[in-house]
């Protein structure tokens, strides 16, 4: 009796070690895990709420200056999602800088690589731009990126956005613009000496349609830049006052960026 | 019973030795030769999956660069390599002074001019937009023999206007050649010469003409510093109220000193030329667009432009300053073409052509690996 109860004893002890070596040696414990979804964004370029026809001198802006675009180039960063509950998201944080380019069709849709819990969500924000701490030089050394970098003498890191185009101007002449966005200089005197530099990006907070993010399933939201909004609402801008170029204007700057708060819309796709 | 036992003793023994393997010949084994990314350098790199770069096919597409049986021909007066217009000392173009070319504007074997004028044949490891002028050689083309430097090499190879050559009797003439297919074996494992092989070394060879040693770098690099009339013109160089040719040019951000893009640059009003960037992509707004060529070593590449109109840099930075030409297709980052140009005063066109001539690599146009080898494989 004694030995088979030693044997009993040593059955079992034997059985628990090789379901432990079992337990221990194969895959992690499936634990059920929250639903999660994919978020998508695509990037529209609308004037007049129709996509732009590039090159077409058929539009008009607030100051009534008949303008074409031949091209939109432009960062965004730190997408943030708003959920029902008031709480957010920061996607893809510090990696989140997004390149889009009219000319690059496959840089006008982007999904996110996180994996977003299910639920309802109300709002989104993010970064037009790239804020300054994150703004560096050399940052992007690859093309099409390492061409929006914006001068040293300037303040370095990266253009916010280029947008290229011509009007009509005051002699009824065909003149371009350069319509580019980035850090902006105060001068001491101009152009030679320049004391600071001024982050102009800023966020852009949508909040017009409620979105779902749906198990094992990506949801595609479309991001509307509407052109004609950088022209106006509550700045009116005016081509024949600022001219060709602003890289070197803040002020023409700044109220760009005063007028961008209503740029972007999105809707659900 | 003992004869089978032998039988099948003997069996395994011969399946045994059977089943060995048979020793191979020499294993063909090319040392791969990885590129050193210079400072603030694109690390994206336009080589073919079909040609990875050696040191034994670069050597190989060394010879064959410089070796003017590449025309197929052997007689002295019918020599005509690469190098013919592709000189080190002008940063691989003909140049201005070129002994042959008129104005510096190279013809082919047969005296027929080209219809452009040369590009600047360095850093083309990091073109990934097209070569040429109008970019014809793309990597997405639908014609897969239009896509590369390899494709490049063949083409000025056949063209009347260039090489003019055949490739079965270049291919066969190498192959007679002494020294060259024990080249090949090395660089592609097979002695036999093949034209596909020819441009593949060529091509290897070009990708490792890199300039990236120029005064400017050293700048970049914090060891050198500009005078103030270099430090003014590089001021000029980047503002949108200066010059602003750093657009389409780079700067610190993007040192290839081009974007590799196309630009109708304002130099005309009527465009008849059949070979500009419209003639790749059907869109009107391309008439009269070309490559910005790099502005490295910019000051050895005359003439310049695609045509060669301008014979000096003062010229170039006269025309920009006051002799643009508004057109329909006048790219939008020419905004100075309003007022005919950036207005540049005397002295800072002097300090941007200081500048300019900053992004000279003495380095380069003298290296012993890019200059014409000691001997050819067949001279003892």
């Amino acid at each position: 009796m004694k030995l088979l109860n030693k044997a009993r004893n040593i059955f079992l002890t034997i059985t628990i070690a090789i379901l432990f070596l079992m337990y221990s040696c194969g895959n992690d414990p499936i634990v059920p895990s929250d639903p999660v979804g994919k978020l998508k964004f695509e990037f529209y370029h609308l004037i007049d709420n129709s996509k732009i026809v590039f090159d077409s001198l058929i539009y008009f802006n607030e100051a009534g200056n008949k303008y074409l675009i031949n091209e939109i180039q432009y960062f965004i960063s730190d997408v943030e999602i708003h959920n029902d509950d008031g709480s957010s998201i920061i996607l893809n944080e510090w990696n989140d800088i997004h390149y889009i380019d009219t000319d690059m069709e496959s840089s006008q849709e982007y999904t996110f690589k996180e994996d977003i819990s299910t639920g309802t969500y109300s709002a989104i924000s993010f970064t037009f731009g790239i804020v300054d701490s994150k703004n560096e030089s050399l940052m992007f050394v690859n093309p099409p990126h390492s061409f929006m970098f914006w001068p040293e003498n300037l303040g370095g890191g990266y253009h916010y956005m280029k947008l290229n185009g011509k009007w009509i101007n005051e002699d009824n002449l065909l003149a371009p613009f350069n319509f580019h966005l980035g850090r902006g200089q105060i001068y001491y005197s101009f152009p030679d000496s320049i004391t600071d530099y001024i982050d102009n990006s800023f966020r852009i907070n949508m909040q017009n349609v409620s979105y779902n993010i749906m198990a094992d399933q990506t949801t595609t939201i479309v991001i509307n830049m509407n052109m004609n909004k950088w022209f106006s609402n509550p700045n009116t801008y005016d081509h024949n006052y600022w001219g060709g170029d602003i890289m070197q204007n803040q002020e023409a700057m700044s109220h760009a960026i005063e007028n961008g708060h209503d740029v972007f819309t999105y809707t659900l796709k | 019973m003992k004869k089978v036992i032998v039988i099948i003793f003997s069996l395994i023994i011969l399946s045994i030795i059977g089943c060995e393997e048979k020793p191979s010949p020499t294993p063909y084994s090319p040392t791969p030769y990885n590129i050193d990314i210079p400072f603030g350098f694109p690390t994206d790199l336009n080589i073919p999956d079909d040609n990875p770069m050696t040191v034994e096919g670069i050597e190989l597409g060394r010879f064959l660069f410089y070796d003017g049986r590449l025309s197929g021909r052997t007689h002295q007066d019918s020599l005509m390599s690469c190098a013919t217009c592709h000189r080190q000392e002008r940063s691989f173009e003909a140049g201005i002074d070129h002994p042959d070319f008129e104005d510096g504007h190279p013809h082919g074997i047969s005296g027929l001019k080209t219809h452009h004028v040369m590009l600047p044949m360095i850093n083309l490891v990091w073109n990934k937009t097209g070569y040429g002028w109008s970019g014809f050689l793309y990597p997405e083309n639908q014609n897969v023999d239009m896509r590369n430097i390899e494709d490049m090499v063949r083409l000025a190879v056949l063209a009347k206007d260039e090489i003019d050559g055949d490739t079965t009797r270049i291919k066969n003439l190498f192959q007679s050649i002494e020294g060259y297919p024990e080249l090949f074996g090395k660089a592609f494992g097979k002695e036999e010469v093949t034209f596909k092989n020819i441009e593949r070394a060529i091509a290897q060879f070009i990708r490792t003409l890199i300039s990236a040693n120029s005064k400017f770098d050293g700048y970049m690099r914090g060891e050198v510093q500009f005078s103030p009339s270099e430090l003014n013109g590089f001021v000029l160089f980047t503002t949108e109220e200066g010059a602003d040719c750093f657009h389409c040019h780079g700067g610190y951000g993007n040192p290839l000193f081009t974007t590799h893009l196309f630009y109708n640059n304002g130099k005309d009003t009527i465009f008849t030329d059949p070979l500009d960037r419209y003639s790749i992509t059907g869109n009107i707004m391309d008439h009269g667009a070309y490559k910005a060529t790099t502005l490295r070593n910019i000051e050895l590449q005359a003439p310049y432009m695609h045509d060669g109109r301008f014979k000096t840099l003062e010229e170039v930075i006269d025309f920009y300053a006051h002799d643009l030409n508004m057109s329909e297709q006048a790219d939008p980052l020419m905004h100075h073409i309003i007022y005919g140009g950036n207005q540049l005063t005397a002295s800072e066109k002097e300090d941007l052509l200081n500048f300019i001539k900053t992004l000279r690599d003495d380095e380069f146009l003298t290296r012993k690996d890019f200059a014409i080898p000691d001997k050819f494989p067949d001279q003892k």
